[in-house]
């Protein structure tokens, strides 16, 4: 009936001890009705002695049976956890045992171990407890949208991503300066573009595009504000595009230097090419106009074509300089 | 919730639900419990607008702290609070920890051939959550960082999809052809 009676009293938040006033903190739970036995804590100055000092401490109460004695199999533990708290040996029916042991001992018990009081614990995170938070929760969710199950049709769709991160610390301030920051990502093959407006895209943007995923990356943090940060990255791509659209006067005077891909067309490697093949040819034939276009057209001058400007593209290496050997040697019938 | 979609440009015209939190969460939302039945009866008023919702792509989670198994629990926590609330976990995974050493001297006055050695261990766990929508991601990040442990820091890295807005999607210049603005 005690036993029964004290699990009611637990089960609300405050415990009115009848009679002997109100009590917050859940551990220090009087008991009217049960003394314990067996914690002898001593009582302090039995009162009865004649000496009475200038002053007398009131007996000290015994403690009482921790509550985990009483505490049932099936209980609802988020009632004895509800919110973080430190560890309390008292609440917690699990025989812990933390910290270094002594020679020859086995580790401390958890009655009074400040190593478990130190570290945080997560008792009041169980599942059941996720479960009930969660249920809280759901109708604050929405759902994602079924249409956009891939990442493809996600990037075909809605092609701008806007990066942004936020940071949680504890300090002397809540802020972080470093949350102002915006990348703006977004793939140039889905912006609408033609191949100028593409190469002085290109050219006006410099390091800011990655030429193996094709992504521009626009990072804005000269703002103190993340939403100013993100217009200012809104408003610069919008320049870009319409820059780059654009065509001024003074583009017409761009050379060979400024080319962004080596052609091959009208080159002095085609000059050359050509050049040593007519001489090749025949020592006395006339030369006829036709000859030029129809040395182009063999199949051994496009092979030398191909591997010229695969070699002025990506540089030089193994494959490359292998492809050249090849193309020459079947120019020259070597 | 969000309304059924079909594919296509109608994504983009049809309204999706905006959801508000607009009644103040409590400070650890499982004191409603602890009291029983009387608050389960009397939901939060939810509203609901027509603004859209924000896309996330990628929500990147990272938490930091001193201590692993601190960091374990909290990652079962995250992971089974994303599993609750129905948000896909593209992947959880530990980066390698970062120890800081320092090298300092023992004593206050000479003794220059006697150091202490001192570091600090960083240990990370990072949970990445793919395609949540906006009032989702408040609500998850709002519950994971209320209860996030003393002493553990973290960041949040969101990815947001947008569309190309109307201004970008055509040059302005091809109604002037004539028109050729010198560069300031």
């Amino acid at each position: 009936m005690a036993a029964h009676t004290s699990k009611a009293f637990l089960s609300l938040g405050q415990i009115n001890g009848p009679g002997l006033g109100l009590y917050s903190s859940l551990s220090r739970v009087t008991y009217a009705t049960a003394p314990s036995t067996n914690t002898f804590t001593g009582n302090k100055g039995f009162p009865d002695k004649g000496k009475r000092g200038p002053f007398v401490r009131k007996p000290r109460r015994d403690a009482g049976e921790p509550r985990t004695e009483k505490m049932a199999v099936d209980q609802d533990w988020t009632a004895v956890y509800p919110a973080a708290a430190s560890f309390r040996a008292d609440s917690v029916p699990l025989p812990v045992r933390m910290g270094y042991p002594p020679e020859g001992g086995v580790h401390p018990a958890k009655k009074g171990n400040l190593e478990l009081i130190k570290i945080p614990n997560f008792l009041h995170l169980t599942p059941a407890a996720i479960k009930k938070h969660c249920e809280a929760l759901k109708p604050f969710c929405t759902e994602w949208p079924s249409a956009l199950d891939t990442d493809a049709k996600c990037d075909e769709h809605f092609p701008i991503k806007m990066e942004s991160t936020d940071y949680v610390s504890a300090g002397m301030s809540v802020r972080n300066p470093s949350a102002r920051i915006v990348n703006l990502k977004v793939k140039l093959s889905s912006l609408n573009l033609d191949d100028h407006a593409r190469k002085k895209m290109l050219k006006l943007v410099g390091k800011r595009y990655c030429k193996a995923t094709g992504i521009l990356t626009i990072t804005a943090d000269s703002c103190p504000f993340r939403q100013q940060n993100t217009d200012y990255a809104m408003y610069l791509l919008t320049v870009l595009y319409h820059e780059s659209w654009k065509t001024e006067p003074w583009e017409a005077t761009k050379t060979t230097a400024d080319v962004e891909e080596y052609s091959w067309e009208n080159s002095p490697s085609q000059n050359n090419i050509l050049d040593t093949l007519v001489r090749m040819r025949v020592a006395g034939e006339e030369e006829v106009e036709g000859v030029r276009e129809e040395l182009l057209g063999r199949r051994e001058v496009q092979e030398y074509k191909d591997s010229v400007t695969r070699l002025k593209n990506e540089g030089e290496s193994e494959s490359t300089m292998l492809q050249y050997r090849e193309a020459v040697k079947k120019v020259f019938n070597l | 919730m969000a309304a059924p979609v079909a594919l296509g440009r109608d994504i983009c015209s049809l309204a999706r639900i905006f959801v508000g939190i607009s009644s103040h969460l409590p400070l650890t939302p499982s004191t409603s419990f602890h009291t029983g039945v009387v608050f389960s009866s009397t939901p939060s008023s939810i509203t609901v607008t027509d603004e859209p919702d924000t896309l996330f792509q990628k929500v990147s989670v990272l938490v930091k702290g001193h201590d692993r198994a601190v960091l374990n629990s909290y990652e079962f926590f995250a992971t089974m609070a994303a599993k609750e609330l129905g948000i896909t976990l593209d992947k959880v995974f530990e980066p390698p920890k970062d120890i800081e050493r320092l090298t300092l001297l023992k004593s206050i006055h000479i003794y220059k051939k006697h150091r202490v050695q001192y570091e600090m261990r960083t240990h990370y766990r990072c949970i990445e959550l793919s395609h949540v929508t906006g009032s989702t991601a408040q609500v998850y990040l709002e519950y994971i960082q209320r209860n996030l442990t003393e002493g553990v820091a973290m960041e949040v890295t969101k990815t947001a999809m947008e569309k190309v807005p109307d201004h970008i999607l055509e040059s302005m210049w091809k109604d002037q052809p004539t028109d050729d603005k010198p560069s300031q």
